[in-house]
């Protein structure tokens, strides 16, 4: 990994005012639902955004701006200077889940005699966890794609498995001949769970190792084959 | 030899763009690259930077793909339109891009300030690059290719956007490259800049580099010797120059400085009207016109 390119990455979202504004929120948000909420909810979903957020902007649009022209160039290898940015990218990202976890604990200490820290830490596990996969999707979709159509792409996909479900759910109640195609072949809706539950998977509520197992080795199937893409990947300059 | 392109061919679809390109640009050594519009130029000099990827055919720098990272450590590149995160300064993007170039961490600061002043922006390092001009950005777009010292340059119309001081100060550049010892490969539609700091100029045409021109003899000089009509006898010329007189100019290669004058001297001496001496270069208008 790049020392160079994940500390420059690392500091523009630091400086960036848009950033630190959202960080403050998150911290704010965690410190008031500390007075009233369970342990660990509310600032976790917040992350999720930030990760998203955060995480659409590495590649794609470098390639559109011609950012990407000038630094492939330098000494640093593509992977190499892909999985340093999903590195910077996923410590900034932390950054805000800290201060989460931080602002909520200090709520507790103030308004609770329990400061629940233990919830509290897994909540904070979790959301770095689905925090690794979101960066790393995409960065895959953002390394076959121009400009922000990575995350594009991403919501496409998430509201497309939601809606297919749905809809296949219904049409097996309305007995009509496409639903029970869908009752006799029960596989293709058991895929699309499958499919949905390790490409946008939900929060468990305690610590699940299998969860966790499972959305890290997403998150690196997914960062190998964006370094695969991005190792072929043309990048012609002056294209818009 | 520094850069070498052996019979590159690119495609994209059925479209075929570079059809072979045979190309050498050896240290110390400044190449032009011209041609029309679709002819080719930003498509091999992306080859060349590695951007895109050859359907065969060779590049070598330095004996090495163009993507090694020794290669890549030598290598500076200036694209046409200057982009990047133009929330930026000029001081914190010229950094970062010396520190991914591999500049020494305690040479860093050191270089962007000789840099920046070198280029006339110093007082424009603190601000945001969208608040750059384009002259500026071409600027520190030069900046960032030099910082590191590279082997092997180029460059894709350096000068487009800059007033005629920021042209004369590339101009420069270039030639201070070109005597440190850098392969320069300078892809201009400018053509009196390429005149000005090229050895060679290769027109590429169709996908095909359709004529070479050497600019810059290394060992000889050449002169044309306009002579005042009627003055002169052309046979008498052509045996004291050694070359023949066309309409009333005579183009003679010499080795010295000092012989330009004995050549002067001697046709004078005949009796002639010399009413200009000056170097001569190709007429690259005249060979672009040929060429496209």
């Amino acid at each position: 990994m790049n020392r160079v390119v994940i500390s420059e990455t690392l500091r523009r979202h630091l400086t960036n005012p848009f950033f630190l504004a959202y960080v403050a929120l998150i911290a704010i948000v965690a410190f008031g639902v500390s007075h009233f909420n369970r342990p660990g909810s509310m600032w976790p979903s917040m992350i999720a955004l930030l990760a998203m957020i955060t995480g659409a902007a590495p590649i794609g649009p470098e390639f559109s701006s011609g950012t990407l022209q000038i630094i492939l160039v330098k000494p640093v290898k593509r992977w190499v200077y892909l999985v340093s940015r999903v590195t910077g990218v996923v410590m900034a990202v932390s950054v805000g889940a800290i201060a989460g976890a931080v602002c909520e604990l200090v709520g507790r200490a103030i308004w609770s005699d329990a400061l629940a820290w233990e919830t509290i830490g897994i909540a904070f596990a979790n959301c770095i966890g689905d925090a690794i996969l979101t960066v790393a999707l995409l960065t895959l979709l953002g390394s076959l794609t121009r400009a922000y159509f990575n995350i594009a792409i991403y919501f496409g996909v998430q509201v497309t498995l939601s809606v297919m479900m749905a809809a296949g759910g219904m049409l097996r109640a309305s007995r009509s001949t496409i639903g029970q195609f869908l009752g006799e072949h029960m596989g293709i809706e058991r895929a699309l769970f499958v499919v949905e539950r390790n490409l946008f998977p939900e929060f468990p509520l305690g610590f699940d190792r299998d969860w966790m197992l499972t959305v890290l080795s997403n998150a690196a199937v997914a960062l190998a084959l964006a370094c695969i893409a991005f190792r072929r990947r043309e990048v012609p300059y002056g294209a818009e | 030899m520094s850069v070498r392109v052996r019979a590159l061919r690119k495609s994209f679809g059925k479209h075929e763009v570079l059809k072979g390109i045979d190309l050498e640009v050896a240290p110390g050594e400044v190449v032009g690259l011209i041609g029309p519009n679709g002819a080719g130029k930003t498509t091999l000099m992306s080859c060349l930077l590695g951007f895109l990827h050859p359907n065969s055919g060779e590049i070598t720098i330095d004996g090495r793909a163009n993507d090694d990272l020794e290669v890549r450590r030598g290598t500076g590149f200036v694209p046409e339109r200057m982009s990047f995160a133009r929330g930026e300064t000029g001081w914190v993007f010229l950094r970062y891009m010396a520190r991914l170039a591999g500049v020494p961490s305690g040479e860093v600061d050191a270089r962007a300030k000789a840099m920046l002043e070198r280029l006339g922006i110093w007082d424009a390092a603190q601000k945001k690059l969208s608040q750059y001009s384009r002259g500026m950005l071409q600027r520190i777009g030069m900046c960032q290719a030099l910082i590191h010292e590279p082997s092997y340059i180029f460059l894709d119309e350096p000068t487009s956007g800059l007033d005629p001081n920021g042209v004369l100060l590339v101009r420069e550049l270039i030639l201070e490259q070109k005597q440190r010892g850098a392969a320069v490969l300078l892809n201009s539609h400018q053509l009196a800049e390429v005149e000005k700091v090229c050895d060679r100029v290769l027109f590429l045409s169709g996908g095909v580099i359709a004529t070479e021109e050497t600019l810059k003899h290394v060992d000889r000089i050449v002169i044309a010797v306009t002579l005042l009509a009627g003055s002169f006898d052309a046979a008498t010329i052509e045996r004291v120059a050694g070359a023949a007189v066309r309409e009333n100019v005579v183009i003679v290669s010499v080795e010295t400085e000092a012989d330009i004058a004995e050549l002067v001297r001697e046709i004078v001496g005949t009796g002639a009207g010399v009413i200009d001496v000056r170097r001569h270069t190709a007429d690259l208008e005249k060979i672009f016109r040929g060429a496209a």
